[in-house]
């Protein structure tokens, strides 16, 4: 985002410009907007496949993902595809995806948030294997640095995966070679029903990044407006050549693992406290009241607009036919031109 | 084709920079050398290409196949990793999806288990769901026969093959390893070269120094003609196969040999051409018996050859167990000749 020509920020009484911060208010509100009415079809059986809510979390998803240029690369998960629409993933095709059709990112290959758009929006293709990406956007930054074309890889994480071997490895790796990437976790406080000191036995995820010799640094998932900018630093830092940081955006994962999972073992009184004092939506809400960057009315204008959004997208994915039964069979390799002989039909991921 | 094994005497531990400098006066490459040549020559030809992995820059690897790539290469392109294998693989991903072109080495085939998730779970999935190529090639030292017990004898490919997604080369001849793997270099879907590392420096042949030779990726080749019996294998085992099937021409037996050298996709054409004619099956292979590469050999020779069959396909391979030292172990745990001239017999006598 732009930050040089506004008054307001060049003064630094302000962190982006005006248009720039509503941009940010859309993308949360349709982060949660569609977190809530996904989760609704699913429960009432109109939603095929999974459903993993990341209400609550919507601050870091939309901060850091605000951060990055359309050429910058992001490795998500199941649980932030906010982070993808921020990137800038198209809301009709996502929906589609869901629904298992062919105008799908994927063509219906895979469901859910399941979904990356490489040769569009430059996000990688999200697995379960957490954090498995992780490896992955070590590549990608290594072929940045060394085509020295200032690009950044963000890769996102939760909590749970940083027990892994792989988080290890790829921050490690990342540190010794001082590559342009940029570790996020997600800290949640859940790794599906495990809290944080099953986990680990430090008290945070950002100190561990003493370890790997880079900065760390611990912000409330709470504040879109700390994500983003803590995010805008190591994005700078790496686009500079100062090598990898760490990031924990700590938030509480409003529900459940995913649409089946009451979440029993969630004590309410956290759930209360952070739904009253870390929520990311309404947080930055009664900050643009404050600030006057918006009235009342813009804010329930924005809400109505993704609304719209979110039923045309519905609407949208029900008309997308399904992928053709014996395309299941095509593209097992690159010569089968399955992925580069239909333009027209879903894509948009065609091979350069 | 290429004849017999042949045994190099006082082969050099390292082959230096230039490993076309180190054919023998007759042009002749160890297998070793043509797989450097053919990774020289990839490199040279294309920027694009880069090798990453664990001690192959100044050391030049654990078997010395890129001694030397790193003067002429430099470190960027010759990178050495921390011992991370999930991480290499990953690299190679996410690297090849911006344009690279990495060949990673494993120091033994044995330590791709310790890449497995990035392996099947990415590399052998992402094309098909996402629709990226990613042109990765993996290569490491595999097979026994060498004293080396569990943990740096095994044969990986049915993990992989498993997988799907993965093109795995096996080649058993100098000029077959190089083609192929200039071949899979070039080729846009991932690859698995498997390197006999008993056949490193035991075997040697004149092996082409067009820098455009290639062998193309998933045909079978027969390595010698015969009538009797078909002995379908690959690997190492090509050359168990061969010699036994000279001391059987001796006793009146005529053994072809089939050669896959690509495991996965198979060539069934050729398997099935050579079944048709003898009518008879061997199908010999060094990973484990029980869902091993043969398994599936056997199953589309006795599917799709039935009618021309005159004998049961009789399999001979390791047991699922692991690959002991102990020299008497390992010559009994492994198939030898002794064994494939006795299957032959029994086969022929059908």
């Amino acid at each position: 985002m732009a930050t040089q020509a506004d008054p307001a920020v060049a003064q630094g009484t302000r962190p982006l410009p005006d248009d720039a911060l509503k941009t940010l208010l859309h993308d949360l509100k349709l982060a949660r907007h569609f977190d809530e009415r996904m989760e609704a079809l699913y429960r009432q059986g109109r939603l095929p496949g999974a459903f993993y809510s990341g209400r609550g979390q919507e601050g870091t998803h939309v901060g850091v993902a605000a951060a990055l240029r359309p050429t910058d690369s992001l490795f998500p998960t199941h649980r932030d595809l906010t982070a993808q629409l921020t990137k800038g993933l198209d809301l009709n095709r996502v929906m589609a995806q869901y629904w298992g059709r062919i105008d799908g990112y994927l063509r219906g290959r895979d469901g859910n948030s399941h979904i990356g758009d490489w040769y569009g929006n430059r996000t990688f293709a999200v697995m379960s294997h957490l954090p498995i990406a992780y490896p992955v956007a070590v590549g990608a930054a290594l072929a940045y640095q060394r085509a020295g074309d200032g690009r950044v890889a963000l890769a996102i994480c939760g909590d749970g995966a940083t027990s892994n071997g792989r988080w290890y490895e790829a921050i490690n790796t990342s540190a010794v070679h001082g590559l342009p990437v940029v570790w996020v976790v997600n800290n949640n406080q859940f790794a599906y029903s495990t809290p944080n000191p099953l986990e680990f036995k430090v008290p945070t995820v950002a100190e561990r990044a003493v370890a790997f010799g880079i900065p760390g640094i611990r912000v409330d998932g709470g504040d879109v407006l700390a994500v983003y900018e803590a995010a805008r630093e190591a994005i700078e830092r790496a686009r500079a050549g100062g090598g990898p940081s760490l990031i924990e955006s700590v938030s509480l994962r409003w529900r459940g693992h995913a649409g089946h999972d009451p979440a029993k073992y969630m004590a309410p009184e956290l759930l209360e406290e952070y739904m009253t004092h870390h929520d990311p939506v309404k947080n930055f809400e009664e900050w643009l009241l404050s600030e006057g960057v918006l009235t009342k009315d813009d804010i329930d204008d924005v809400q109505t607009q993704v609304e719209a959004e979110f039923t045309a997208a519905y609407d949208f994915a029900q008309a997308s036919p399904f992928p053709e039964p014996g395309d299941a069979l095509k593209g097992g390799w690159v010569e089968d031109g399955y992925w580069t002989g239909e333009p027209g039909r879903g894509g948009g991921t065609e091979s350069q | 084709m290429a004849g017999a094994a042949q045994k190099v005497e006082g082969a050099a531990a390292g082959h230096g920079a230039e490993p076309r400098g180190k054919r023998s006066d007759e042009g002749e490459a160890t297998y070793l050398i043509a797989i450097a040549e053919a990774l020289w020559e990839e490199m040279e030809r294309d920027e694009r290409v880069y090798m990453l992995g664990e001690d192959i820059g100044g050391y030049g690897g654990a078997f010395k196949v890129t001694e030397g790539f790193i003067d002429r290469f430099g470190s960027d392109r010759v990178m050495d990793t921390p011992i991370a294998e999930e991480t290499i693989v990953g690299m190679s991903v996410g690297s090849a999806m911006e344009g690279l072109r990495p060949v990673a080495e494993f120091q033994y085939a044995d330590f791709m288990s310790s890449g497995f998730d990035e392996i099947t779970t990415v590399l052998s999935r992402y094309h098909y769901r996402a629709g990226v190529p990613l042109p990765v090639v993996l290569r490491g030292p595999s097979g026994g026969g060498v004293r080396a017990s569990s943990f740096h004898s095994i044969n990986p490919e049915p993990w992989f093959a498993y997988a799907g997604g993965i093109k795995i080369m096996c080649p058993a001849f100098p000029a077959d390893a190089k083609g192929l793997l200039k071949s899979a270099v070039r080729d846009d879907n991932p690859s698995l070269f498997l390197e006999h590392k008993w056949l490193y420096r035991r075997i040697k042949e004149v092996v082409p120094t067009d820098p455009d030779f290639l062998v193309p990726i998933g045909k079978a080749e027969v390595k010698r003609e015969g009538t009797d019996v078909s002995i379908v294998t690959y690997g190492a085992m090509v050359h168990k196969a061969l010699e036994a099937a000279e001391s059987l021409a001796a006793k009146g037996v005529s053994a072809e040999v089939v050669d896959l050298r690509t495991v996965y996709p198979l060539d069934e054409e050729t398997i099935l051409r050579s079944i048709e004619k003898t009518s008879r099956a061997l199908v010999l292979y060094e990973s484990y018996r029980f869902l091993g590469i043969g398994t599936e050999v056997a199953a589309v020779i006795a599917e799709k050859a039935f009618e021309h069959l005159d004998a049961p396909v009789v399999r001979l391979a390791p047991p699922n167990l692991p690959v002991p030292f102990s020299p008497p172990l390992e010559d009994a745990f492994l198939p030898q000749v002794a064994d494939i001239e006795a299957a032959v017999d029994r086969l022929a006598a059908w």
